[in-house]
């Protein structure tokens, strides 16, 4: 078997400006990222154990309304994804494809042991162990299972984390998009691929660094058909085509 | 009735502006008392103001086609001018030159243009969710129109600048209310259905068509649906009341009368969950479209 | 030779000139010309005067004449128009029939607006239904179909109008357009030639319940024939009868008719004739799944609210009426264009076939987005004029009932327009159409003209509304009060007016407003279509991720059993009695010809000699 690096974590990386074109965000960064903190929609993708917790927390015991935390439904509209349980090979695919396609800056949430380590799960044949081997996440809420304040308690340690401008992590699968399709086509087999374009968004990001592409990638390129956006044209053809 | 056209372009300016600030404060006060029926706190003052900038700060700006981008100016600049043909105290805007039959036609320009950005997104539950939101329309908006002729009647104009007068010369038994119980009792079903909140949340149905028309809308997409719902709830509460309780004496007046008015649908809202389309119709063809009738004889026989 | 002795002389030479040159490009090109040329002849004719053709001969002592008015210049300006674009739109066709159909149906329609009594009426009226005949049977098969019924209705409608002028001449005695009005009439006499000629002429027009024949007759031929015929041709119907109310029996005469005492008149029932001709036609297009057969059922439907605007015969009512005519024509050549060139790139109009052109059809898409706002009836787009005085017109009358049905009409028809354009334009593209191109210049130039004439006379009816002022004077009516931006009502029940400029400028800095917001909001990255939310579910290019069958599954559900058989049982009820005469008369051939012959000769020529 292959042997994958350890990922090291680096620090902010001085040489790559943080470029956007987003007038709002240059100008008002403090206000932006206060406002991105005070306003977190979740997407809670509970297929294992863990989502009971939750209830509580959104409802009248601890009402996360409170901090600006609302569930929403699709991954375009989400903020947050929120992990709770062990993940399963096959729900891990979905859980990739949902996070690819959330609107950046997006934030990972892994809840209950399993997320972090496989827990007790830890010897099954069918589960993904740790999910930052697949995607970089945020934070994680250890205990099995956490209880709501635990919950509540770590969504304010995000809530800072994103005031103080420090929660990026999403751009992390951006730079090293090699390393992360490497641990998932190990899992999933050499034809795994998602309908979504990862190095182009990170080229649009400007996130594009040497560690995108990779073995995996060019892997990745060999079966996977690109998905280009459908731009309009107007293919106007000569006359005597027509006639 | 001569106004300059530097004033003029201040009160064009002003109304759509007036509009949105208020429209983020009914959207709080309807995410307060959703939060106070269930026994919750509720979220904070400026919760839908960090919605909205938290929205458009995004990164990612996920866009399906050109039509996608357009369909969304269209939604949130319909309603921008829809302001303006709704007369408030003090400012009068272009309401003179459109009339009513205009403000209606007007906002459903927004309707058409989030229709056709969610065609473009070439997602089903988003599809299904416009062919339901037109249904709705039509199923409200027949009750509505009997409302809109009963007016035209009573006051004998289509314009709103008359309709406001008529009332506020003629004190609290000219209202319309007081004129045309049967009408205000079918224009709140109507106002409901408008708002599209549950019991007729049809077209959105999270759990079953995943939010229907927002479903690939993320940054600043649903930014923009999240605008036009505050000038949704503005236009249709004020309208409501410009009709029906007088307008606005003052600004004062007319929040208070708006916001009263508004409270009826969104506290009716958070207590029931959602009819089927089909039922929605069949609902909305039958009670309001009944009590207007009514209110149309009464009219003619008075 | 006056400008009207040339505009039919010309129009009669386009038709030889497209008989023997349609068959080259330049011919059809030429053909085009021809066509803007009557055009510009028609503007040299003043259209607030009547003008007399020195054309005409006398008949069994009748003066047939031929005169332009107003009203005719109105229609002929639609129809040329019409025309124009239609033959531009099919430069490419080279069936010689359709350039040869269009140009006799041009001619036959021009001396039919310019027919100065009711003989030379009907003669240009059978021209008219017969030289429609030419541009229905162009598609296949089912065209043949189509057009037979219509040669069925067109023949009974014509036997109605012709036995109404011949009871006009047996009772004045004169064929004169003035013959009924100095020889007032009984009200029973009246009512007979309104039931013939009104229910003559609403055959072509489409009224209920003579529309069954329209939508297949008009749609399922060649392109540029349902251009043509969807804007314009079944509006002539519409002519004839405002001239039969403007001769033979107006308004304040059929609103004394009365077919209950004192509760409903003649007029009444025209008006919910009209009201119905909106509802049931519109929804049934709401049913269609071929978007030619869509657009031909909202034909249909748009002539309820012209017919309903005519019956109002106030200032605003037929000033609507009249608009809409041009607005309707306008909008609706503009969508046949553009399903018309979705046929000929994808070779299918099947609404459930079709989806995400707008990649690959920009200009199309742009034709049809600016038709169906327009054929909704939503500002900026002209549509919205004309039906915004159609119901202030109701508004002042106090019909109220009627107002909501046409609303009701209106509602149906955002819908369906929605339909077409979101299951043809929309949604996703499908991987047979990823290689399809934008239909041809000669195609989407005149698509973009009629574009920008919606668009402009949706911001400024006041170019329009000359025109249908002119009209209403010359059928006797106080011309609207209009201004270029709309309209003043200062005189009516219900007050309220009407200024496009404003509200289109409000409306676009509104627009401009909300585009400065989104943009300055960063820069939207494209994704591919399959780049969507399925439930994490993974999508690709085999999956047909689109919703266009039962469109709008809830409100069917509801009122499908309401029209499911609707007017097919009139249609039967018609059929099965023809049926019935014809096989009581065949057999009274078949089995006693010669010995009743026989007697009938002896008895005839016993009485005359018993005489």
């Amino acid at each position: 078997m292959k042997e994958f690096p350890v990922p090291v974590q680096t620090a902010e990386d001085p040489s790559v400006k943080k470029q956007s074109g987003n007038i709002f965000s240059n100008v008002f960064d403090e206000l932006v990222r206060f406002a991105q903190s005070r306003s977190l929609f979740m997407l809670h993708y509970c297929t294992g154990c863990g989502a009971i917790e939750l209830p509580p927390a959104m409802t009248s015991r601890f009402d996360m309304e409170r901090l600006g935390i609302q569930p929403m439904v699709t991954p375009r509209q989400a903020d947050i994804l929120l992990i709770t349980g062990y993940v399963s090979v096959k729900t891990l695919k979905r859980v990739i494809l949902t996070y690819e396609q959330m609107n950046a800056p997006k934030y990972v949430i892994g809840i209950c042991s399993c997320t972090v380590n496989g827990g007790m799960y830890w010897q099954s044949y069918a589960t993904a162990k740790k999910l930052n081997d697949y995607m970089p996440v945020d934070l994680y809420i250890a205990g099995c299972m956490p209880r709501p304040e635990a919950v509540i308690s770590g969504l304010r340690q995000l809530m800072e984390k994103i005031k103080i401008g420090e929660a990026n992590s999403w751009q992390d699968y951006f730079k090293r998009y090699d390393y992360y399709l490497g641990n998932q086509q190990r899992l999933f087999g050499e034809t795994w691929q998602t309908p979504t374009d990862i190095i182009g968004e990170s080229k649009h990001y400007s996130l594009h660094t040497p560690e995108t592409e990779g073995e995996h990638t060019r892997l990745l390129e060999l079966h996977q058909r690109p998905l280009e956006p459908l731009e309009m044209r107007l293919g106007l053809s000569e006359k005597t085509e027509d006639r | 009735m001569h106004i300059g056209l530097g004033e003029l372009l201040i009160e064009l300016t002003l109304m759509p502006l007036v509009a949105f600030i208020v429209g983020m404060l009914m959207v709080l006060m309807m995410r307060r008392v959703g939060a106070r029926l269930q026994r919750r706190v509720g979220p904070p003052f400026f919760q839908p103001l960090y919605d909205i900038i938290k929205l458009h700060s995004k990164e990612t700006q996920i866009s399906h086609g050109l039509i996608h981008d357009i369909g969304i100016i269209m939604a949130v600049g319909g309603y921008i001018a829809a302001e303006t043909l709704l007369p408030v105290p003090g400012m009068n805007g272009i309401a003179e030159k459109g009339g009513l039959i205009t403000l209606l036609y007007v906002m459903m320009i927004p309707s058409l243009g989030l229709a056709l950005g969610v065609g473009q997104c070439a997602n089903p539950n988003g599809s299904i969710g416009i062919s339901r939101a037109l249904t709705a329309m039509l199923a409200y908006d027949i009750p509505f129109v009997i409302v809109m002729a009963g007016v035209a009647f009573i006051y004998g104009t289509t314009n709103l600048v008359e309709v406001i007068n008529i009332q506020q010369e003629g004190g609290i038994a000219a209202w319309g209310a007081v004129q045309m119980p049967f009408m205000a009792l079918a224009g709140l079903f109507a106002l409901q259905g408008m708002l599209g909140k549950q019991p007729f949340e049809v077209y959105v149905a999270p759990a079953e068509i995943a939010t229907g028309p927002m479903v690939e809308m993320g940054g600043k997409y649903l930014g923009g649906l999240f605008v036009m719902q505050c000038f949704q709830l503005y236009t249709a509460s004020v309208l409501y009341v410009t009709l029906f309780l007088g307008g606005g004496e003052n600004w004062l007046f007319l929040l208070l009368k708006a916001f009263a008015v508004l409270l009826i649908p969104i506290s009716i809202a958070f207590l029931f969950p959602r009819f089927k389309t089909d039922d929605l119709v069949r609902l909305m063809w039958k009670w309001p479209v009944l009590l207007g009738l009514i209110g149309l004889v009464l009219i003619n026989y008075r | 030779m006056n400008a009207l002795d040339l505009l039919l002389l010309t129009s009669l030479g386009t038709v030889l000139f497209s008989v023997v040159f349609s068959a080259s490009l330049t011919g059809r090109m030429l053909l085009t010309m021809l066509y803007a040329v009557q055009t510009v002849i028609l503007f040299q004719i003043d259209a607030g005067t009547e003008m007399v053709s020195s054309f005409g001969f006398e008949i069994f002592n009748h003066a047939l004449g031929l005169s332009f008015n107003g009203l005719s210049w109105f229609f002929a300006l639609i129809t040329l128009g019409s025309a124009f674009f239609a033959a531009w739109y099919g430069l490419n066709q080279q069936q010689k029939l359709l350039h040869v159909g269009l140009s006799a149906n041009v001619f036959s329609m021009l001396v039919l607006l310019s027919a100065g009594d009711f003989l030379s009426l009907f003669i240009a009226w059978e021209l008219v239904s017969w030289s429609g005949v030419l541009l229905m049977v162009l598609g296949k098969q089912e065209s043949l179909v189509a057009t037979l019924k219509y040669i069925t209705y067109a023949i009974a409608g014509g036997m109605a109008v012709f036995a109404g002028i011949i009871l006009i001449y047996s009772w004045t005695g004169s064929l004169a357009f003035n013959a009924v009005t100095e020889n007032p009439l009984s009200l029973s006499q009246y009512g007979t030639l309104a039931i013939l000629l009104i229910g003559g002429f609403s055959v072509k027009m489409a009224l209920l319940p003579f529309h069954l024949w329209q939508a297949e007759a008009y749609a399922l031929t060649s392109g540029p024939a349902s251009v043509f015929l969807g804007a314009i041709s079944a509006r002539m119907g519409l002519f004839a009868i405002v001239i039969t109310m403007m001769h033979v029996v107006d308004l304040k005469t059929l609103d004394s008719i009365f077919l209950i005492p004192e509760l409903f008149t003649f007029r009444d029932f025209l008006i919910w004739v009209a009201a119905l001709s909106i509802i049931l036609p519109t929804y049934t297009a709401l049913r269609q799944n071929d978007a030619r057969l869509l657009l031909a059922w909202h034909g249909i439907g748009q002539g309820g609210y012209m017919m309903l605007g005519l019956l109002m015969y106030d200032q605003m009512g037929s000033a609507g009426g009249l608009l809409h005519v041009f607005n309707y024509a306008s909008c609706q050549a503009i969508l046949f264009m553009s399903v018309f060139s979705i046929l000929h790139r994808t070779g299918t109009t099947n609404l459930n076939q079709l989806g995400g052109l707008v990649a690959r059809m920009p200009l199309s898409f742009l034709a049809m987005l600016v038709g169906i706002i327009g054929l909704a009836g939503l500002p900026p787009m002209n549509g919205f004029v004309s039906k915004w005085l159609v119901y202030r017109s109701l508004l002042s009358d106090g019909m109220a009932i009627v107002f909501l049905a046409s609303v009701i009409g209106t509602l149906g028809t955002i819908l369906s327009v929605y339909k077409l354009m979101h299951n043809s334009f929309l949604g996703q593209l499908r991987v047979e159409h990823e290689h399809v191109k934008e239909a041809p210049w000669s195609m989407t130039v005149p698509m973009m003209l009629l574009a920008i004439i919606i668009f402009i006379t949706g911001v400024m009816p006041g170019i329009s509304l000359e025109l249908v002022a002119n009209a209403q004077s010359a059928i006797g009516l106080t011309p609207v009060d209009y201004h270029l931006g709309g309209v003043v009502s200062a005189n009516s029940a219900i007050s309220g007016d009407l200024d496009m400029i404003w509200v289109v400028l409000v409306l676009f800095s509104g627009f401009g407003i909300a585009a400065i917001l989104f943009l300055s909001a960063g820069k939207s990255r494209r994704v591919h279509q399959l780049d969507n939310y399925a439930g994490g579910h993974f999508l690709n290019a085999n999956n047909q991720y689109q919703y266009s069958d039962n469109f709008y599954a809830g409100l069917m559900h509801i009122i499908k059993p309401w029209y499911r058989y609707s007017f097919k049982w009139f249609e039967g009820a018609v059929v099965s009695f023809v049926n019935l005469a014809a096989v009581f008369s065949r057999s009274f051939f078949n089995q006693a010809h010669m010995l009743i012959w026989m007697l009938v000769v002896v008895t005839t020529v016993m009485a005359v000699a018993i005489i």
